[in-house]
């Protein structure tokens, strides 16, 4: 059953920013002359969007390239937010609850400070993933992103709960300084484990763990330099 | 008669350099610096779309491109004076354009480790007196600081330091640079593994024993070594370069570096060091933080800054396509910029300033030609430690210098907006 | 711009004049307070400020508002600066929580009703990174502190103790410093710092000069009353931050004694809070506030102020290098550092106070203890911005001072470490609004040697603030939510006569001048040339023609020629 319906109607000449998340599903209007901002302008979503709603469930479908519409999602509670296509930087950040589904490729940020819900992404995702802001002191803290595709590097950064997990491969920079958390790649990475204090990394396919871990029965301990008890080991 | 003046060419920021006006000669400059201090082609008039016009009409032209922008950006800034980048700092808050400076794609890592771990450093005049162990990470002086290692860091003598033989040099690299020629010791690594050979060295500091036998191509017996160096100097400096900024790693491998740097001092004394390339770079960061509170990739869509170099830093945008017009202020990016940056920045109205042409200049729609600063113009700059200096003005131009043209661009967006 | 203004019927308290909330009239000219007889007042703008407070404008004579280790922490915090306060519109777009980009500082000095704040602690060989944050610094007149403590020349004439070739050098660093006074940090501490060490105690001796900080401090003070210089030697204590550092104080506040001065102290302590700490580890630190008031009440040449501890976020950033290493090492947080070529250091680390950390609930207990044990005409109100918080609080600890009440309902969220530790739970002392004025205006404006800040006076620069409340109707005991709420935002801001604030928000953006200190005319730089000109050659990376800041660098200078 879908709901909200929101198609791009223009070809956007720079990026538009539209914190927008399923809320805006309950009453069209207000969904209408939802400010978002294109560039410098402040322009309601019905000037670059045709809105139209089918139903009652809490649920926005954006179909269409998004690839230039970031912060999708941004602080979302409940609800549910599928993207027929690509979508761009900071999708689901500060997510607290409900469900993104990305049929196409995220782009940088994604999940970033989330603590709650689930991100899935079907196509691949650039860098930081579930990562902190600069100068904030945790990442991810609770919830799942699921990316079908590949990643590259800044994943899990400073996280202190919940779930990556990524069937392709990855870059550099999985889970450094992460405190909790479970980090899943099946394919390929980089540089694992920097300054790991807790949580655990799986990895199926090769991987470049920092030498500042000790083999243990789990798996890899570490990260030393930090006293870390951070567990690292194969799929 | 031959006149000290200050270099405007590398981080090094000379300040014992020597220039004759009458026999327009630089003296004592090295190889890098003369070639700013000599006579170079010049962009004779300002210009738009080819055409020779005046600097009014010029600024009026560029004033009105960026007020009809959706998103303007406003790159370069490393190459000119604190004065003129306040105003750029100012204009770009004006406009709700984005600001981004060189450091985008040379030293910003430097400036995220700054964030993720802070700075513990110390100006060149410290370490010329006082560091026994000088380590070139990453960075090649001899050809990119070519005086350098005379005035600061290598060969300088100092309060503790009586000169080279007083100093143990050690160069990091993924290859033997003339720089590593010099050095008293040189550790090759694998191009991409500063970040773990980093991490391993700081465990053997700690005393902790690491369950590998080498590390990105340096065996466990040379970190062993270079930790018990660095351990036992009296003040050590690791100066890096883009060595370790701009390959695997980048912001992370700073940080670590940075972490190796608390810990040592744990021990003894240490520090660490950026070796900035343009003689402004620093400023081109320290004045919009004071300003606007960030160095580097810094966006005014909504009327506050915002910071983020995944969305903001100048190649971001323009491959993003999330630009529609650019202003280039000291700065080559058609020259040095990924084709995909280059691609866009042909298809939107650009501005440029500077006073010598360039690959970026074919693409201009605006040109405005400036004066030479710590020639024709007098302005601060901060040296690659931050030391501020006062560049120097000893000849006369008919040239407008980069705060004349920006002041003049700001007065002319402000009357174009009704304010 | 008014040119002409009469502020009418206002309830006038100036401490410096004697004027006790007293319903007065203010007549302003060209900037200045003028006599009524000066006015036309048919060309005159007319402010009602019946039933109102109106005080001179706000003197804060320490904070750290400009510089590299302050553009440092910014650079190091964007979390900090992320929080908007203000869009660009006719004024500059205005971010940051504690830390404050330069225009923020302006807006947020004048919104508060403050219009002169002192950058604490200047880097001489950066004093042109100093100025050029100054001059971008709007609304408030200001002036550096360059620091003295760990400089080699320093060092070197207190070794000789020749006190004529150090007051030659005071003036001669002050002028290319276009500094205001003689400020020290740490003395030999930082140097100590450069081998790994410090200078905890005044006879620690300095690594390779065999000088102590008893002898720096002391010949510091005799060289600086000897110039006659406006503001007295501005010092830092060895031994900060440490578990027993108050006996560090009260022995050094001694090194006055023998000194005197008509018009001012001979030493102000600064920040003192941090340095009043008793106990001998941080399991049973306690406060030494009260053995400190006592000593600093009994001395009439001593001043202090208080550094006083908000709770929230704050950043410890000090000339005194090792210290910040050890908040390092305490910490585990992020950490800068700069050494500077022979004159000293700077550290940066990022600190949050938190009411239920007993040790966190005891430096703000110390802090008011200060405020309230000391005798108003001797603590200036400050919390050493950013170190112990931010300035924006200023009206909170006004309120604190004023009412019993008021700290009686924060001790119940703070630490029960107080109770034992501190002396707060069992100070009655409520200051009056009076007092507070005059340690917040007349006081500081007497530290610094300005004498045309800090009072409404004819004569004076015509900074003035009109709170909304009225002095005489007000019961600071128990109304301690109207004053924490009405000094926030005043109800005008007039900067050198023009109305900067209106109800506490921004009506007019003006630059203030930058106050430096002229006393080479005192002494004959030619004697010190040869050093200076040695210790370029060898020690320093900058060519000595090349060191300095000239006046007409700076936007809007005011030198003050030294008598």
């Amino acid at each position: 059953m879908q709901m909200l319906v929101i198609k791009p109607k223009v070809d956007f000449v720079v990026t538009v920013e539209a914190e927008i998340t399923p809320d805006l599903a309950e009453d069209l209007e207000k969904a209408k002359n939802f400010e978002v901002y294109y560039g410098k302008d402040k322009v309601k979503l019905k000037e670059l969007f045709e809105i139209t709603k089918e139903g009652d469930d809490k649920k926005l479908v954006l179909d269409g390239d998004f690839s230039k519409v970031k912060w999708i999602g941004c602080r979302m509670e409940d609800g549910e937010i599928v993207v027929k296509g690509n979508v761009g930087a900071n999708c689901g950040a500060y997510m607290k609850g409900g469900k993104i589904t990305i049929e196409g490729n995220a782009d940088d940020w994604l999940g970033a400070e989330m603590s709650s819900g689930e991100i899935v992404v079907k196509g691949n995702v650039k860098n930081c993933v579930g990562c902190a802001y600069y100068g904030d002191m945790q990442g991810m803290k609770g919830g799942k992103i699921t990316i079908e595709g590949n990643a590259i590097n800044y994943i899990g950064e400073k996280m202190a709960g919940g779930e990556i997990e990524i069937k392709g491969n990855a870059g550099d920079f999985i889970g450094t300084e992460m405190t909790n958390g479970l980090i899943v790649i099946h394919g390929d990475c980089g540089f694992v484990g920097g300054d790991m204090k807790g949580g655990e990394i799986r990895i199926g396919g090769k991987f470049e763990l920092m030498p500042t871990f000790k083999k243990s029965e789990e798996g890899f301990v570490g990260d030393v330099n930090v006293g870390g008890k951070g567990v690292v080991k194969t799929l | 008669m031959a006149q000290k003046v200050i270099c405007t060419f590398c981080g090094s920021v000379c300040d014992d350099v020597e220039f004759d006006v009458e026999e327009f000669k630089a003296k004592k400059f090295c190889k890098l610096g003369r070639s700013k201090f000599s006579k170079k082609e010049r962009i004779k008039a300002p210009m738009v779309d080819g055409k020779e016009v005046s600097y009014e009409e010029a600024t009026q032209k560029a004033a009105e491109i960026l007020v009809n922008a959706k998103k303007p950006l406003l790159y370069g800034w490393a190459s000119t004076v604190n004065e003129a980048i306040r105003l750029g700092v100012i204009l770009t808050e004006k406009v709700r354009g984005v600001y981004d400076q060189c450091a985008s794609v040379c030293h910003a890592p430097g400036t995220l480790a700054v964030i993720e771990e802070g700075l513990p450093g110390a100006s060149l005049g410290a370490i010329k007196n006082r560091a026994d162990l000088v380590i070139f990470w990453g960075s090649n002086p001899m050809e990119a600081h070519p005086r350098h290692p005379l005035r600061y860091s290598m060969s300088a003598k100092g309060l503790l330091i009586s000169g080279r033989k007083d100093r143990k040099v050690v160069v990091v690299d993924v290859r033997k640079t003339k720089t590593a020629k010099k050095a008293d010791v040189f550790v090759q690594i694998k191009p991409g593994y500063d970040y773990p050979i980093i991490s391993a060295l700081r465990a053997l500091i700690k005393g902790e024993d690491i369950e590998v036998d080498e590390v990105g191509g340096v065996s466990k017996e040379q970190l062993k070594e270079l930790a018990e160096m660095m351990k036992s100097a009296k003040y050590g400096v690791i100066f890096y370069g883009l060595g370790v900024t701009q390959s695997r790693g980048r912001d992370r491998n700073i940080e670590n570096a940075v972490k190796l740097i608390q810990l040592l001092n744990r021990y003894t004394r240490f520090v660490i060091w950026p070796m900035r390339g343009h003689y402004n770079v620093v400023g081109s960061g320290e004045v919009p933080a004071w300003e606007v509170g960030y160095q580097y990739a810094i966006d005014f869509s909504r009327g506050y800054p915002r910071f983020s170099p995944a969305e903001f830093s100048a190649n971001e945008v323009l491959q993003r396509k999330d630009c529609d017009a650019a202003l280039v202020i000291a700065a080559d990016p058609v020259a040095h910029f990924p084709k995909a940056s280059v691609k866009h920045l042909k298809k939107i109205p650009v501005i440029q300033i500077d006073p010598f042409p360039n690959m970026t200049t074919l693409v201009a729609d605006v040109v405005i030609p400036s004066a030479v600063y710590g020639l024709e113009a007098e302005g601060t700059a901060y040296r690659m430690d931050g030391i501020p200096l006062r560049v120097k003005k000893v000849i006369d131009t008919e040239y407008w210098s980069d705060e004349k043209i920006l002041e003049e661009l700001l007065k002319k967006v402000v009357e174009l907006r009704g304010e | 711009m008014h040119h002409m203004l009469h502020i009418k019927n206002g309830i006038v308290i100036d401490t410096k004049n004697g004027i006790k909330a007293e319903k007065m009239d203010i007549f302003v000219k060209e900037g200045k307070i003028v006599e009524e007889s000066e006015i036309d007042k048919s060309q005159c703008k007319v402010i009602d400020a019946s039933n109102k407070l109106v005080v001179a404008g706000g003197v804060d004579m320490h904070a750290h508002i400009a510089g590299s280790k302050i553009n440092t922490g910014r650079t190091m915090r964007p979390e900090e600066m992320r929080m908007v306060r203000q869009i660009a519109n006719k004024f500059r777009a205005s971010v940051g929580r504690v830390l404050l980009t330069s225009p923020a500082i302006g807006y947020e000095y004048a919104k508060m009703g403050y219009t002169t704040s002192f950058e604490a602690a200047q880097p001489p060989i950066g004093a042109l990174h100093t100025h050029e944050e100054l001059d971008a610094i709007p609304m408030v007149d200001k002036a550096a502190l360059p620091v003295f403590g760990n400089w080699h020349f320093v060092f070197k004439y207190v070794a000789e103790n020749d006190i004529e070739k150090l007051k030659t050098f005071i003036a001669w660093a002050i002028e290319r410093t276009k500094g205001f006074g003689v400020k020290v940090v740490n003395p030999g501490g930082v140097e100590a710092w450069m081998y790994g060490g410090n200078c905890r105690s005044l006879d620690d001796e300095v690594p390779n000069f065999g000088v102590t900080p008893r002898e720096i401090i002391t010949s510091l003070i005799k060289a600086t009353e000897e110039l006659n210089l406006c503001h007295s030697v501005h010092l830092h204590c060895n031994n900060l931050g440490n578990p027993g550092n108050f006996e560090t104080t009260i022995e050094t506040m001694k090194l006055a004694n023998g000194f005197s001065n008509d018009k001012r102290q001979v030493l102000h302590v600064t920040h003192v809070q941090f340095n009043a700490y008793a106990g001998s580890s941080w399991r049973d630190v306690g406060s030494g506030a009260a053995e400190i008031a006592k000593v600093v009440n009994g001395m009439d040449n001593v001043t202090i102020d208080m550094g006083a501890a908000i709770f929230g976020h704050a950043t410890a950033m000090t000339g005194d290098a090792p210290f910040q290493f050890t908040l390092h090492k305490l910490l585990g947080a992020r950490w800068s550092n700069k050494d500077s070529e022979v004159e000293g250091g700077a550290g940066i680390v990022p600190i949050m106070y938190l009411p239920k950390n007993p040790v966190h609930a005891l430096q703000w207990a110390i802090g008011l203890e200060l405020g309230l044990l000391v005798e108003s005409d001797k603590v200036v109100l400050t919390t050493d911005f950013p170190n112990g918080g931010p300035f924006t609080e200023y009206p909170y600890v006004m309120a604190m001072l004023m009412s019993k009440k008021m700290r009686e309902k924060e001790l119940e969220r703070v630490s029960p470490y107080v109770q034992k530790a501190a002396n707060l739970p069992s100070i009655d002392a409520e200051k009056t609004l009076d007092e507070v004025m005059h340690m917040t205006r007349a006081l500081s404006a007497r530290v610094l040697g300005l004498e045309n800040k800090g009072h409404l006076g004819v004569g004076a620069d015509a900074d003035i603030s009109i709170y909304d409340f009225n002095p005489n109707e007000i019961d600071t005991s128990n109304d301690y939510e109207i004053i924490n709420k009405a000094f926030r935002n005043a109800l005008y801001t007039i900067k050198g006569g023009v109305i900067i604030v209106k109800e506490g928000q921004l009506v007019d953006e003006v630059w203030g001048t930058t106050y430096w200190v002229d006393a080479t005319n005192k002494v004959d730089t030619e004697a010190i040339e040869e050093d200076l000109d040695k210790y370029f050659e060898l020690y320093y990376s900058v060519e000595k023609e090349h060191y300095g800041v000239e006046e007409a660098w700076i936007k809007n200078p005011t030198r003050l020629v030294m008598g």
